[in-house]
């Protein structure tokens, strides 16, 4: 009889999806290029603003848009290799925790969005905000890209694995994934933008903005954690 | 058949409630205070517009549709409580597997649907009677706005699963999690410093008004169930039929 | 944690139904099978066929009645089943952009086997998949990939294996394959199969089973039967379906 060690498991899990992601580079490059397409949409929706436009008043929003489609790329890509050859029916036939396999492929995209996030930071800098800096300290950014990143890996995973099985997929997940987003979207943006722009008084904003966020993500990580068995077994 | 019964003359009874308590407001009522404005001097009711100020309406007389505030809020109230109750059924659902819980949380989302509606034009209606204006990104209206596409999501998400088992799960899920998000939506929007001022208070309610209020608010529950009611019967009348052709065909 | 060989039994079923609404998967299903055996399950399209082997292979619950396999309750001592059981279907359950070794693995992991690296070259030597461990999964022929398929279910040392339909799609020398290794480690386990090859079926089981609308048609030892009376059943019950 083995000894069934969820750690090991969820380990595995984590492994194979970096080492899976690592050898086709498939979510990266598609999620890395979506994002620099979008900063050249956003160059020309800018166009016509005018040389005395500051950037930085909308400069949170559109990271956050940016990261937002961004994310719903990669959710999908991650849920479709398990459904497409049946691999997730294998892991639900094995001594394997339901919540265990969304730790797993949460985690895991997590990383991944995270690491979009942390190239996308410094080309967007270089591209938009190079004529007027940012205000507040960059760790406090980084807060906000961690906070944000937790609420859409967790929420997401579970999201795109019901969408996933839907006939219509990224838009079915689109249309579950933007409203239940909401609040945690209008947080991070709060946060980041006051930190861009650094009106007085925008640590209050900041903090305020971040405990409300945190707040969502422990909230919905529960949620999710709690009805993922469901989710996954149906 | 006794339940069919019971939803009509709620239907009936909660339908006069609401018109009574319009009709109250209407001719009776007194506004002490709208949104963010207290009034110097209460004022009459049910008289046309007589201008605009720099705030966007004048003391004098109120506008007929600022009347709305009436209608308003019971729908809103009822319309969460009624997503509520749709969440308590999916919860059900999931611990029991039982497809007529599932059914039930379906039909009182269809209810929320309807009410959440309501809410959004006449919160809209209100919007134009006090700014001015046909939107605002006020906290209100932005998370009932945001309500409404969840309550939609719930549907496409129905329409788009094949498998009947599988798709009351996803339902059931997605309803739970959206029941959870819309409060959150509420209190980010409130709680987040903005430049948009809360048009809507609940404050300085006189007690004049609060009684066609609270009539106001037991009569759209009370619609609010008989519309429940009675597309569950005629939900399982539509059960009845397709079970009984199905063993037709033997 | 009850003991997994306390009856002699590796199927007990009794009075299993599954329904949803209106819809009856199941209705009523009880049969026992020995171990060792080999059951193969026919029936026409939805008569239960995969509800059957999901429930007891603990994908979905009964919702009255209960199973047992190999003594643990599918529904309370789910859990502690799954490390008995191994699964081979149509579909290969297999991560096509790794490796044969990592696929194997990475499910030794989930299964927490001791020394996994050790069983799993035994097992790719097994298949004699070894020389292609290396490869990718998706580079494999059809014939191949079952093979590592069948290796992955083995992993574990189940005691019971279901199977899926598993020789569709599969061209001759990849059955015969399969054939020579389910009749290697055919001693060791006990066998439920579901298959529309009415002659394969017959040809591999200890037991027969017929079901239709969720109902138990028919179930025997196959040496029992008549071969006759047989046919006709399943003709009859088969044919009743869209076939």
């Amino acid at each position: 009889m083995a000894k069934i060690s969820a750690m090991r498991q969820f380990r595995a899990i984590l492994k194979k999806d970096i080492v899976m992601e690592l050898r086709t580079k498939e979510m990266l490059t598609s999620m890395g290029l979506y994002t620099l397409l979008t900063l050249v949409v956003y160059y020309v929706a800018l166009s016509r603003a005018g040389n005395g436009f500051d950037v930085r008043l909308i400069a949170g929003g559109l990271l956050w848009l940016a990261f937002l489609f961004t994310s719903m790329l990669g959710l999908n890509r991650s849920l479709v290799h398990e459904k497409d050859q049946g691999c997730l029916e294998a892991l639900l036939l094995s001594p394997l925790d339901r919540p265990v396999i969304f730790f797993g492929k949460a985690v895991g995209n997590l990383i991944f969005l995270l690491i979009v996030e942390v190239l996308t930071i410094p080309i967007f800098i270089f591209m938009f905000l190079a004529s007027s800096p940012i205000v507040g300290p960059i760790w406090e950014i980084a807060l906000a890209l961690l906070v944000g990143a937790i609420g859409i890996a967790g929420i997401g995973t579970l999201l795109a694995t019901m969408s996933v099985n839907t006939s219509g997929k990224d838009f079915i997940l689109a249309v579950l994934f933007i409203p239940i987003m909401f609040p945690l979207l209008y947080a991070v943006v709060a946060a980041t933008s006051g930190v861009i722009i650094g009106d007085p008084g925008y640590q209050h904003l900041f903090w305020t903005s971040m405990s409300i966020g945190g707040g969502y993500d422990v909230i919905m990580l529960v949620a999710a954690y709690g009805l993922y068995e469901f989710i996954v077994g149906a | 058949m006794k339940q069919l019964r019971t939803a009509i003359v709620l239907l009936i009874v909660g339908g006069l409630l609401t018109t009574v308590d319009l009709f109250w407001a209407f001719f009776r009522s007194t506004v002490v205070s709208f949104g963010t404005v207290t009034l110097s001097k209460t004022v009459e009711t049910a008289r046309p517009f007589l201008g605009r100020s720099a705030l966007g309406f004048q003391y004098g007389k109120a506008w007929f549709s600022q009347k709305i505030f009436y209608f308003h809020v019971p729908v809103a109230e009822a319309s969460f409580l009624v997503f509520g109750v749709a969440a308590f059924f999916a919860i059900r659902f999931l611990m029991t597997r039982r497809r007529d819980f599932d059914t039930k949380s379906r039909i009182a989302m269809e209810t929320t649907l309807l009410f959440v509606i309501l809410t959004m034009v006449t919160g809209d209606l209100w919007t134009r009677a006090s700014w001015g204006v046909w939107w605002q990104w006020e906290p209100r209206l932005t998370t009932y706005f945001i309500m409404t596409l969840l309550v939609i999501a719930y549907f496409v998400l129905r329409n788009s699963v094949e498998d009947e088992e599988r798709r009351a799960v996803y339902a059931s899920a997605f309803c739970i999690i959206a029941f959870i998000d819309a409060p959150i939506s509420f209190m980010i929007t409130r709680l987040i410093p903005s430049d948009h001022p809360v048009v809507f208070t609940e404050g300085g309610l006189d007690p004049s008004q609060l009684i066609p209020f609270i009539i106001g608010q037991i009569g759209m529950l009370m619609i609010g169930y008989a519309i429940y009611s009675m597309r569950m019967h005629e939900e399982l009348l539509q059960e009845r039929l397709a079970a009984a052709k199905e063993s037709l065909e033997g | 944690m009850s003991e997994a060989s306390s009856t002699g039994l590796a199927l007990e079923v009794q009075d299993l139904s599954r329904t949803f609404g209106a819809r009856k998967a199941l209705d009523g299903v009880s049969f026992e099978l020995p171990r060792g055996a080999f059951l193969s399950i026919f029936g026409p399209n939805g008569a239960g066929k995969t509800t059957m082997l999901k429930v007891l292979s603990t994908l979905t619950n009964p919702s009255k009645g209960s199973a047992k396999v190999v003594g643990l309750d599918v529904v309370q001592d789910a859990v502690e089943l799954r490390e008995h059981i191994g699964f081979i279907s149509h579909n290969p359950l297999l991560y096509p952009d790794l490796t044969a070794e990592e696929n194997l693995e990475f499910f030794a992991e989930i299964y927490c086997i001791d020394d996994p690296k050790d069983r799993v070259r035994e097992l790719l030597a097994a298949v004699e998949l070894d020389h292609r461990r290396f490869d990718a999964v998706r580079t494999f022929s059809r014939g191949m990939t079952q093979r590592l398929s069948i290796a992955r279910a083995l992993l574990h040392h189940p005691e019971v294996i279901f199977l899926d339909e598993p020789y569709s799609g599969l061209d001759p020398h990849a059955m015969d394959i399969l054939d020579s290794l389910i009749a290697s480690v055919r001693s060791e386990h006990t066998f439920v199969m579901i298959s529309h090859d009415l002659q394969k079926g017959l040809e591999l089981c200890s037991h027969a089973l017929i079901l239709a609308k969720g109902k138990v048609v028919l179930f025997d030892e196959r040496d029992a039967l008549d071969p006759d009376e047989f046919k006709t059943t399943y003709r009859d019950t088969v044919g009743m379906g869209v076939a």
